[in-house]
């Protein structure tokens, strides 16, 4: 995957959580059932969004790790290899 | 031996090992500003990932998450939402940040603004703000210390004697060690409060309703509308979706903006570090999930705590929980106390000297030093006093405090990423959005919706600094060229 393309894909992630767990997209899961894990509808879907977050971040990650300049070892503190 | 007694001795011995922790990290760092505030630039992965979890994590997690889900029910979970949404953007404004500190030798978030947006008068107005929103929240911290060893200890040890001994500690490593101790401790502290709320957390309704399936099934059929979003609010009425999503938006923005968090950028070894304690993070958060469960778990009790925020000792002392249990919760409350009001003492005075004194009068490393440790002395101080003492007045400001950080958000930004920023822009822009939140939170205008005034501030705030920034003239190129060279 291209830097550029997991970069969008990450930021429809959160645009989407962002609206998912707010009004107005928490308005249809506003509800009790269906129970999932014993936790009601509405609890669930907060807890699943973040559980998947972990899941997108970490994909990102290694797109970005790969696109980032090599000459960047982790113990050198003063390694920028920010491309940003 | 008497229950109390036992309870008290694991206490005793959980503040034993924290001070031991905290006085031994110190021995890593250098006697310096900046092995004080900011550890040498050192923090490695796992303390950073506890250091930032149970720094965001506070009493108001621990106690008053419980105590949201058992009184308002799903307006709680607006506290589950905003976390992830406020952390993932420092993905890539940490590096940023953390590349600017090294570059320029920064500590403080302040310092980073006035660096990019040079005025004396910008610095001093962050840091007085900062000290503002910080002394509260470092009051309720000692607060809810001392209410927890209260209660398990059954009265033995008042909340005076409490909240003295269990800062008493944190004022000891933190004046001795600095960030060190901070992040050492929080490492230690993160790790008991994380277990202690998942074992807790699927403990208490197994032992009461058989499971956390059964609890939810036996919540609606008694009290439905407990677990319906938006949940309601502290009176018993239906929340509005207004103020729950715009809870969640002030939240997120702030959250990253409080000076205590915001400066651990400047702690990180490197930009990878940096980098997968955002990824980690919300591995971290998903722990409130179990807090939440204690809060439920405690809706079809019989009795009623004196208030919501007490459901969580008001239960463990009526489940006839083994004695060290107890005690072992009360050490993961203290953690999640103590490791929040730590790192709030630790940036007050960071803040203070660095943003508040030094641009006004040039002081030498040692002198610096010497007035920090006088600052966490002062803080420390009149916390403890509100907290002791009357103080009300103080504990309400904490209502407003997310609505004065938040505003700092826009003047990060614009510094990061928007080259026509001018400092009239940013300055004027702060002051509309401090103004404008203030207005509504004292109620001189109406809330629309019911939103949180914070929002409401930043509604005018983003306005005011893009247009006065480009009605002034634009910074200079070298300035600008010299900023942004990465």
């Amino acid at each position: 995957m291209t830097l550029r393309r997991a970069r969008t894909l990450t930021g429809i992630y959160f645009t989407a959580m962002t609206v998912a767990v707010m009004w107005p997209g928490m308005v249809s899961v506003a509800r009790i059932e269906p129970y999932v894990l014993g936790l009601p509808f509405g609890f669930f879907w907060n807890g699943a969004w973040i559980a998947v977050a972990v899941g997108v971040l970490y994909g990102l990650d290694r797109v970005e790790r790969r696109y980032r300049t090599p000459s960047a070892p982790d113990s050198m503190g003063g390694g920028d290899g920010d491309a940003t | 031996m008497e229950r109390w007694v036992v309870v008290t001795g694991i206490i005793a011995v959980y503040l034993v090992v924290t001070l031991a922790i905290g006085l031994l990290a110190g021995r890593r760092a250098t006697d310096s500003v900046a092995g004080f505030v900011a550890g040498d630039r050192s923090f490695g992965l796992l303390v950073m990932y506890f250091v930032t979890g149970a720094t965001v994590f506070s009493s108001f997690a621990f106690l008053g998450g419980p105590g949201w889900a058992y009184s308002r029910g799903a307006a709680a979970f607006y506290i589950l939402a905003y976390g992830v949404l406020g952390m993932t953007p420092f993905y890539w404004m940490g590096p940023r940040i953390a590349h600017l500190g090294r570059r320029f030798g920064y500590v403080t978030q302040a310092q980073l603004l006035v660096g990019r947006f040079p005025s004396r008068g910008l610095s001093g107005l962050v840091a007085i703000l900062s000290l503002v929103a910080f002394v509260p929240y470092v009051t309720i911290q000692m607060k809810g210390a001392g209410i927890v060893i209260e209660a398990v200890t059954d009265g033995h040890v008042p909340l005076w004697l409490g909240a003295l001994v269990a800062y008493g500690i944190v004022i000891v490593y933190v004046l001795a060690s600095g960030v060190m101790a901070v992040g050492w401790t929080n490492t230690f502290q993160g790790i008991f409060m994380v277990t202690i709320a998942w074992t807790l957390g699927l403990y208490l309704p197994y032992k009461l309703y058989g499971g956390v399936g059964p609890m939810f099934e036996k919540i609606a059929a008694v009290r439905p509308e407990l677990l319906v979003p938006p949940g309601l609010d502290s009176a018993g009425n239906a929340w509005p979706w207004g103020s729950y999503t715009t809870f969640i938006l002030v939240s997120a923005v702030g959250l990253m903006m409080w000076p205590h968090l915001f400066m651990k950028a400047f702690a990180a070894k490197d930009d990878d570090t940096l980098r997968r304690t955002v990824i980690l993070f919300p591995t971290f958060q998903l722990f409130l999930i179990p807090v939440f469960l204690i809060g439920f778990s405690g809706v079809l009790f019989p009795e009623v705590p004196p208030d919501p925020d007490f459901i969580l000792p008001f239960m463990i002392l009526r489940t006839d929980l083994p004695a060290l249990v107890v005690g072992l919760f009360c050490a993961g409350a203290l953690s999640a106390s103590m490791s929040t009001g730590d790192a709030l003492l630790h940036a007050a005075a960071s803040v203070v000297v660095e943003d508040g004194v030094t641009p006004f009068k040039a002081l030498s490393d040692g002198h610096q030093q010497f007035l920090m440790r006088g600052v966490v002395l002062a803080v420390g101080g009149v916390a403890y006093w509100a907290a002791v003492g009357g103080g009300s007045s103080l504990v309400a400001l904490l209502a407003t405090a997310y609505g004065i950080i938040a505003q700092l958000a826009p003047p990060i930004v614009a510094a990061l990423y928007w080259k026509r920023a001018t400092t009239a822009g940013v300055i004027s822009g702060l002051l509309a959005g401090w103004i404008t939140a203030g207005l509504f939170y004292y109620e001189v205008v109406a809330r629309p919706l019911g939103m949180h005034e914070g929002i409401l501030g930043l509604l005018v705030h983003v306005p005011v600094l893009v247009l006065v920034s480009l009605a002034t003239r634009p910074q200079e190129k070298a300035h600008l060229d010299r900023w942004f060279a990465s």
